[in-house]
């Protein structure tokens, strides 16, 4: 042993340090606080229980986990909060990649902190107890597979009734003989070199195989999912949960169930149920009618629009028709003659409007507006040789529709939302804010001095004739070749 | 540097050491002023006095029944640690029995069957007079009217017989623990440890079943159309909280004073730094679940009760304060090893958190002193005033009994058998 102290290593075995045996938690404490004094500083101690006051003893530092942990914490506030504001709130403007998912639940607000701690709360604690674990881990140098002290057969020990102390052969002050006298001095009962076996760094030679074996197998998963995408099967499918597949439940627009007496669960019949009278759908309450409707703020409609509803209803059930579904003298006065507030008219509003104008308008209207558009040019056509009823799209350009007093802007807007003659309604797929657009874009195109076919007929004689704006044959446009 | 302290008091002295005979007279003349500014700033009206004193009430009752707490889950967990700081616990425990007392004023206007406190107390009573317009359309519900199916439980004489039953059976168990305890002093029969141990399950059980259903007529019916089921953990979760500052405080005190100096380590205050940090958190926590529940359901007859107190400017700034005051700040005052083995900064956090706890209560009477009117008073500063002169009244009465209980008795356990184990108890 005297030569191999000399070097601390031979070809087998490396030197990791030596280990000291006492027989009582005092002396054990002594041995520390000597060991700390000599400068030692890579040093442990082993014991079968907590003993107090090792840990000034062997001058150990209080463990940074706190702050790991707290630090953690605070970012999984961030992430917690983050991460439901990102997905909830309605705004394809934080990313255009990511709309968000947008649901309303229950009534509350998309992003609403109350509704949002408990997610929060719960990523904190899940967030915090990993870090506590996995960084005492880390801090502990786990997962340690072998240990060299488990080589010394007195060691085991240490979770009986023996206290230990280990000095490294990495400290700086190590030295084989001097360390062992100092230990012996400080009251050591035995003292073990901590050898650390390198013959067993190989691997064993079957453990490749094995290993390749296992990770062939793992690869047999995937490649029966991949080859069973795309096949057919005539089974049956399995069902391992038949109250989820069978639920007990209505669908939307079906006949609510029967019960036991035989009556319908509901009076009406009905599986859905009618909203609250008076409730509004979200988003939809539309109070401002100058931006929604085109319609003065002040103008008292003579019949609103849920007696319309209930009229609509009433012809239906009773079969007849409705008297006020039939058209009446339009009030022109009641439409908005300026765009509405929060409407502002400028280049970005006007390039918006031939945008939208060119996508949904172009095609009947034409680009210029002057009624030219592909679709009408062969529905007029196609209504020339009889094979198709069709009335003509109106040019823009028209004197009527370039009046603003009998097509005021909020009649415009009107047009665009609820459609006119054989117009259809836009409303479902033009925004309110796209809908002003178009109307500006409108009013632009009018002054660009274009001319309505058919004007160089008769304009004068036509005009003051057209009373009714519906009518729509003075602006027939010639078909182009 | 590591000797094991042999289990024996070697305090110079464990006791009050007659240093209660002045202090009694003193306290209750402390006590006799205070109330009676609060009765002045009040202008000798019955109800805004009655009020502010049910707040300083609950704010002594929660102590006590906190403390009760601590002596029963420590019998129940077998705790070593904690049994030089128990003693304390104990007669703050015992003073529930003497508490009855200073409920009378309060009993006294029940049985006279006025609704000067309780609403609920006079005949004909509807839930129109307390519920705020939200819960109007309650009134129209196809059930029996609500203060009739309230009226089976709120009643005169339930009520007072309940109050009684509460009181006899706190003041009963703290009387057990006392004495089982108090005569373990004398003979050091360790029996006696077991014996409190065995009945400390059954008087759990026993204290959480009063404890619910004592907030549930003392504070909670005040607002006797409100429903939670969560209030009586809410009224817990403070109770412990400002049990456990109570509890430090005094020690600290006694050790400044030269009393049980050796007795009494930094450890046990970093432990009960650590339960007051736990409990700050879990009073959060229960007061967030409360107000998840009803704000989610979002049903008139829960949502009236927060109404008042978020959306009202007043009361939305006293629950503001509530939020950091009661929760954040005494979070991040208690949080670290440095800070709970201070005894200035857990001093400051104690009294911090005992107004806090003050402030919870008051947030929880006050509103309800006239729900219809406005509520000017209790939101001016004289409103405060009279709150606080009568919580400084009841303190030094408080005071007063704590030292009527104690007299001459030794503030820890002298033949504990678990004394050892306090005496050389040291956390990490």
């Amino acid at each position: 042993m005297a030569e191999e102290n000399q070097t601390n290593t031979n070809e087998d075995s490396k030197l990791v340090g030596l280990l000291a045996q006492f027989d009582d938690p005092d002396s054990l404490v002594a041995a520390c606080n000597n060991a700390r004094e000599a400068g030692y500083t890579k040093t442990d101690a082993y014991s079968p229980f907590p003993v107090h006051g090792i840990d000034p003893a062997l001058g150990i530092k209080r463990s940074i986990l706190p702050f790991i942990v707290l630090s953690i914490a605070l970012g999984a506030v961030c992430i917690g909060l983050g991460m439901q504001w990102y997905t909830n709130t309605d705004s394809g403007t934080i990313s255009p990649a990511f709309p968000g998912y947008p649901f309303k639940i229950s009534g509350k607000p998309y992003f609403s902190l109350p509704a949002n701690i408990p997610v929060t709360f719960e990523v904190i604690v899940l967030s915090s107890a990993f870090a506590a674990f996995f960084g005492m881990w880390i801090l502990n140098k786990l997962p340690m597979l072998s240990n060299p002290l488990h080589r010394i057969s007195r060691f085991k020990r240490a979770t009986n009734d023996k206290f230990f102390l280990m000095i490294e052969e990495a400290d700086e002050k190590f030295d084989r003989s001097s360390t062992e006298a100092q230990l012996n001095q400080w009251g050591a009962v035995a003292i073990d070199e901590c050898r650390q076996d390198l013959t067993d760094n190989v691997l064993p030679s079957w453990f490749r195989l094995v290993a390749l074996m296992g990770a062939l197998m793992l690869l047999i998963p995937p490649v029966v999912i991949f080859r069973s995408m795309g096949m057919t099967n005539r089974a049956p499918r399995l069902h391992f949960m038949p109250d989820m597949d069978w639920q007990e439940k209505s669908k939307t627009q079906t006949v609510a169930p029967t019960m036991v007496d035989g009556e319908n669960l509901f009076l009406d019949m009905r599986a859905m149920r009618a909203p609250v009278e008076g409730s509004v759908a979200w988003d939809h309450l539309n109070a401002d009618t100058e931006m929604h409707q085109g319609i003065k703020r002040d103008y008292k409609a003579v019949t609103s629009v849920s007696t319309k509803t209930g009229s609509a209803l009433t012809s239906l059930t009773t079969g007849q028709e409705d008297d006020a579904a039939a058209p009446a003298e339009e009030d022109l006065s009641k439409y908005v003659t300026a765009f509405p507030v929060g409407i502002e008219v400028n280049a970005e509003l006007l390039a918006r409007g031939q945008n939208r104008f060119n996508i949904y308008c172009s095609v009947c209207h034409g680009y210029s507006g002057n009624g030219d558009g592909l679709v009408n040019q062969r529905a007029v056509a196609l209504a020339g040789t009889g094979k198709a009823t069709w009335t003509a799209a109106k040019s823009l350009h028209d004197p009527i529709v370039k009046d603003p007093a009998q097509n005021p802007l909020g009649r415009l807007f009107d047009t665009i939302s609820n459609g006119r003659s054989m117009m259809g309604p836009y409303k479902s797929q033009i925004s309110v804010e796209d809908r002003w657009a178009i109307v500006a874009y409108v009013k632009a195109l009018q002054e660009t001095g274009i001319k309505p076919p058919g004007s160089e007929v008769s304009p004068a004689a036509k005009t003051p004739a057209d009373e009714a704006p519906e009518a729509d044959d003075s602006a027939i446009p010639k078909p182009t070749p | 540097m590591h000797n094991t302290r042999p289990a024996k008091i070697t305090s110079p002295i464990t006791s009050l050491n007659e240093g209660y005979v002045r202090t009694i007279p003193l306290a209750l003349i402390v006590g006799a002023i205070g109330i009676g500014v609060s009765l002045v700033l009040c202008g000798f009206q019955s109800k805004p006095f009655l009020y502010n004193y049910l707040v300083a009430f609950c704010f002594v009752l929660s102590i006590s029944l906190g403390c009760l707490f601590f002596v029963t889950i420590m019998h129940l967990t077998r705790a070593g640690w904690s049994a030089t700081v128990r003693r304390v616990a104990e007669l703050y425990a015992m003073c529930t029995f003497p508490l009855f007392l200073l409920f009378l004023p309060i009993l006294l206007t029940v049985i006279s069957g006025t609704d000067t406190v309780y609403s609920w107390n006079v005949e004909g009573y509807t839930i129109h007079a307390d519920a705020e317009t939200k819960a109007d359309i309650l009134a129209n519900a196809p059930l029996p009217p609500l203060e009739q199916l309230k009226g089976a439980f709120l009643n005169k004489w339930f009520f007072t017989g309940r109050i009684v039953a509460y009181f006899l059976i706190w003041g009963g168990m703290a009387f057990f623990f006392l004495k089982n305890s108090l005569a373990q002093d004398v003979s050091g029969d360790k029996k006696l440890t077991a014996r409190n141990q065995a009945f400390s399950a059954p008087f759990m059980i026993l204290f959480a079943a009063t404890i619910v259903f004592a907030s549930f007529d003392i504070e909670m019916s005040l607002s006797p159309l409100w429903f939670s089921t969560m209030f009586p953990v809410y009224f817990f979760a403070g109770a412990f909280l400002s049990a456990l500052c109570t509890i430090m405080l005094t020690c600290l005190w006694l050790q400044r004073t030269g009393r049980v100096t050796d007795e009494i380590t930094i450890e046990h205050y970093h432990d009960l730094g650590k339960l007051m940090q736990g409990f700050v958190i879990f009073w959060g926590y229960i007061a967030f679940s409360q107000f998840l529940l009803i704000w989610y359901a979002n049903i008139p007859e829960e949502t009236f009760w927060y109404d008042l107190r978020i959306n009202q400017p007043g009361w939305k700034g006293l629950s503001l304060i509530l939020l950091v005051g009661h929760l954040f700040i005494p979070f991040f005052l208690l949080m670290g090893r440095g800070l709970r083995r201070n005894r200035i900064l857990l001093t400051i956090s104690a009294v911090f958190i005992l107004c806090m706890h003050w402030v919870d209560h008051y947030w929880l009477v006050m509103p309800h002193l006239n729900p219809h009117g406005d509520h000017t008073f209790q939101l001016s500063g004289t409103g405060f005033l009279t709150g606080i002169s009568c919580l400084v009244g009841m303190i030094a009465i408080y005071i007063a009994l704590f030292c009527l209980v104690t007299r001459n008795r030794p503030l820890v356990p002298l033949q504990d058998p678990r004394l050892g184990e306090a005496l050389n108890h040291e956390v990490h």
